[in-house]
């Protein structure tokens, strides 16, 4: 039994092989549609989308309960493994609140819980690296030092199609001073220390793309860039030719976002997640 | 009091007064002469009328004070007063020339010859300070060979009115070799527009000291075998008009590569850069802080800048361009690669600001669609440009005053405010910076790029860059009969610009709109975004953007209400 095991939450949006490989314990969020709620992730993306596009009113999203973390804590407790549980940015999401308060109930010295400060392509990394960790025998301790080093390098930048969903969503952030623009324009975000905020702006989603590939630092050797998209698959493949092109060396990744990330961003998102240095 | 009839003793404050009044009614009588040297028959942007504006505002100042202040007093007044009300950049020449004048008179009573003379001195010296390149050729040049002229003159100690006649004299030797100096006046078989306003200023001072009534004679002055007989435009090709061209466009060719790149490294010094760099260039520019500096430079060596660069650090972003190419395919990249120097050392010096500090933007735009546009960009005022679009140095100077920020961004958006703007920055104790941005559209690219977070240097550089990212199409009408660039244009036609140059002429404003596009249009082009002006009806417009959706099914169009007077169409492609 390994002696330290990774919770995360469903905005990582990992792929089943992944989960399996580590034996990452996955707690989802809420999508509330009008007469029906949906754990994030329960049905495909495709699917999901198809949904909320027929859908009258926005969909909204919340955060698991405390219960639900306690559930899954008590769980791993009980087997014998400390836990390390890495969650969604508490800038725009309760997610980590509720993991706090679930382990102060059920062992505070056993469980640590980690702000990523991330969302999505950027979660997945840091949650991947942790349970790679893990898995080598390193501490709960070592473990959290590692995430808290790593979170504050990587880097995402996104683009999403419209403000809209998240002005509607209210996760618009520093990127408010971009409503009310009569030209019409391709907002930058990124994700500044957990919250969303405005990087730049240009006026065609090809600019966009060039100015998120022109973000990623060159790199000696093999790194890691992950695309992240939600109902946008040629422009993802768009932008990872981009930036193959630019960088023979990078091994790119492209996740989807989990459905109550799209809820946010509103499909035809595109984005990018690398380390800074 | 020394009368006007005075022709050898002392000026009076009020004989300058009168003098000024009175050359400023000669000026506005002959101001069409000069409107007519202009090399580009659109109708915006005058020479002459941009100067009889200047001139207006002081004597508007002046028809209001006392007689009898000294010609000190009366010379700041007039000087101060044409400063504010300076229109284009002829007529900031003019108000920096009088400004030197002012200071030449300062203090004194009255001035003779010998004071006069050395007046011009400083008015010639300020004027050369005003602008950032001086380039021969232009109202410099004139006002340049007029100081030596009556400075050689003082000393054959002759009277006041002999000192103006070898004034008008040495001018217009040198304003009918202004187009052997400038080639794109000589290509249009023009001379100097704003040389040839100086000259008619004097002879207006000039008509006032000998009394005379501006009547019959005038003509005459203009006619009789002096430069300005040139006809205001044969058939050769030109490019621009000779104002944008002789003071705006040109660069020292000893340094025809602009060098543009980023260092990224750790602990990088700005300052110490530029002491190894700025022996390489001119126009140097740097911007940033410990982490990343930008750099921009014209050399002549851009290997030895790169090295340079990589000593302190890795090099990204490397854009090097030469600019004879550019030069010689005249505005065709557009005006945003010359920085002017006052921005340069502005910009460079400026350390990097603390991110709270805001920063306030100053948009000069014509058209209330322009206007909200820009508003929701983020511009803080938007001064009108009228229907010349080009507004007097003191409208500038009281929106940069009204905006609650200690710096401060303009966007003039047309290369006849450039000046103006300038000018402005100089008279207000904020910090400004005035962005190359000669069109609307590259001052929309340009405000795209602002943010409020940066420091103004860093703005700066970003929006000048982006300016420089878009073409600006413009689709006009002539406002007299030309042959530009191989094309016969009738006083009229409607005409299609790309970058300031005439491409089409004749057609109906739809076809030029298509033709325009489709000569510019390539492979990385991607949004076309149609701006139409105050004549042109929304269904209208709506029925070109089909047309043009389906003449380049690839490319974004994006259809605003720009409501510009004098243009049918602005354009902005990228």
């Amino acid at each position: 039994m390994a002696p330290v095991r990774i919770v995360t939450d469903s905005t990582a949006f990992l792929d089943k092989e992944t989960i399996e490989k580590y034996n990452i314990v996955v707690v989802p969020l809420y999508v509330n549609f009008e007469n029906e709620v949906i754990l994030d992730g329960s049905i495909p993306n495709s699917e999901f989308f198809e949904k909320m596009k027929h859908s009258a009113k926005l969909p909204f999203t919340s955060q698991p309960s405390p219960g639900d973390f306690v559930k899954v804590f008590e769980k791993i407790i009980e087997e014998g493994s400390d836990i390390v549980t890495i969650v969604i940015s508490s800038g725009i999401s309760g997610t980590y609140d509720s993991a706090i308060n679930a382990a102060k109930v059920v062992d505070a010295k056993r469980i640590a819980v980690v702000d990523s400060i991330l969302t999505s392509g950027g979660l997945a990394r840091l949650v991947t690296e942790a349970a790679e960790a893990a898995v080598q025998g390193k501490t709960k301790e070592e473990i959290v030092a590692l995430v808290e080093d790593k979170k504050r390098r990587l880097r995402i930048f996104f683009v999403p199609d419209t403000l809209e969903y998240l002005k509607k969503g209210g996760r618009i952030g520093g990127a408010q001073a971009l409503l009310g623009t009569l030209l019409k324009i391709k907002p930058v975000l990124y994700l500044n220390n957990g919250k969303v905020d405005s990087y730049d702006k240009v006026r065609t989603m090809k600019k966009a793309l060039e100015r998120i590939v022109d973000e990623i630092p060159p790199a000696k050797g093999p790194f890691p860039v992950i695309l992240i998209h939600a109902e946008a698959p040629s422009t993802v493949k768009t932008l990872a030719d981009m930036v193959q092109d630019r960088f023979p060396e990078a091994e790119i990744t492209i996740n989807e976002l989990s459905p109550v990330i799209g809820t946010h961003t509103g499909p035809g998102v595109v984005g990018i997640c690398f380390y800074a240095q | 009091m020394a009368g006007n009839g005075n022709k050898g003793g002392l000026l009076s404050g009020n004989d300058l007064r009168a003098m000024f009044l009175q050359a400023t009614d000669y000026f506005e009588q002959h101001k069409e002469i000069i409107n007519d040297l202009n090399v580009f028959p659109v109708p915006d942007g005058d020479t002459g009328t941009n100067m009889v504006l200047t001139l207006q505002a002081a004597s508007q100042e002046l028809l209001d004070i006392s007689s009898t202040l000294s010609i000190g007093e009366i010379a700041r007044i007039a000087a101060r007063s044409s400063l504010m009300g300076a229109r284009g950049n002829s007529g900031v020449i003019l108000s920096q020339l009088f400004q030197g004048i002012a200071r030449g008179l300062a203090g004194k009573e009255e001035a003779g010859l010998p004071e006069l003379g050395r007046a011009f001195q400083y008015g010639i010296v300020y004027a050369y300070n005003a602008v950032s390149r001086p380039v021969e050729g232009t109202i410099l040049t004139v006002a340049r060979e007029i100081a030596k002229g009556s400075r050689d003159a003082v000393q054959k100690s002759i009277n006041i009115m002999e000192l103006l006649d070898v004034a008008i004299e040495s001018g217009k030797k040198a304003l009918g070799r202004t187009p052997d100096l400038l080639p794109v006046l000589k290509e249009a078989g023009v001379v100097d527009a704003g040389g040839l306003g100086l000259i008619v200023f004097l002879e207006g001072c000039l008509k006032s000291l000998s009394s005379q009534s501006a009547g019959s004679s005038d003509a005459a002055l203009l006619q009789e075998g002096g430069p300005g007989k040139t006809p205001p435009v044969k058939t050769n090709s030109a490019e621009t008009s000779g104002e944008k061209i002789n003071l705006e466009e040109s660069f020292d060719s000893r340094f025809p590569y602009c060098t543009e790149l980023i260092i990224k490294g750790d602990g990088l010094s700005t300052r110490l850069l530029r002491d190894h760099l700025q022996i390489l260039g001119e126009s140097l520019l740097l911007a940033g802080d410990e982490e990343a500096i930008k750099v921009h430079i014209h050399t002549a060596n851009p290997g030895k800048v790169l090295e340079t660069c990589l000593a302190c650090g890795s090099i990204h972003d490397i854009k090097i361009d030469n600019m004879l190419d550019q030069f010689s395919k005249s505005r065709w990249s557009g005006n945003g690669e010359q920085t002017g120097k006052k921005e340069a050392t502005e910009a460079g010096q400026t350390v990097p600001v603390p991110s709270t500090v805001e920063i306030g933007v100053i948009v000069v735009a014509a058209g209330s669609g322009f206007a909200s546009i820009f508003s929701s960009m983020g511009a803080d005022r938007v001064v009108s440009g009228g229907q010349s679009m080009n507004p007097p140095v003191k409208d500038i100077v009281d929106a940069i005053m009204e905006v609650n920020a200690e710096r401060i961004i303009v966007l003039p958006n047309n290369s006849n405010v450039q000046f103006a703007a300038e000018q402005a920055a100089k008279l207000v104790d904020k910090e400004v910076s005035v962005i190359d941005a000669h069109s609307m559209p590259q001052g929309l690219a340009a405000i795209t790029a602002f943010d409020r977070r940066k420091s103004l240097a860093d703005n700066f550089v970003e929006m000048c860059l982006r300016a420089r990212q878009v073409k600006t199409l413009e689709v006009t009408y002539a406002t007299r009969d030309a042959q530009v660039s191989g094309i016969a244009v009738k006083k009229g036609d409607i005409i299609g610009l790309a970058e300031g140059v005439i491409l089409f002429s004749g057609l109906s404003v739809d076809e030029t709109v298509q033709k325009l596009l489709r000569a510019v249009i390539g492979k990385e082009e991607q949004i076309v975004t149609l701006f139409y002006g105050e004549e042109i009806t929304e269904n209208n417009a709506s029925e070109l953007a089909g047309k043009l959706v389906a003449d380049h099914p690839d490319i974004e169009v994006e259809l605003q209400y720009g409501g510009q007077p004098l243009y049918y169409y602005l354009i902005s492609v990228e």
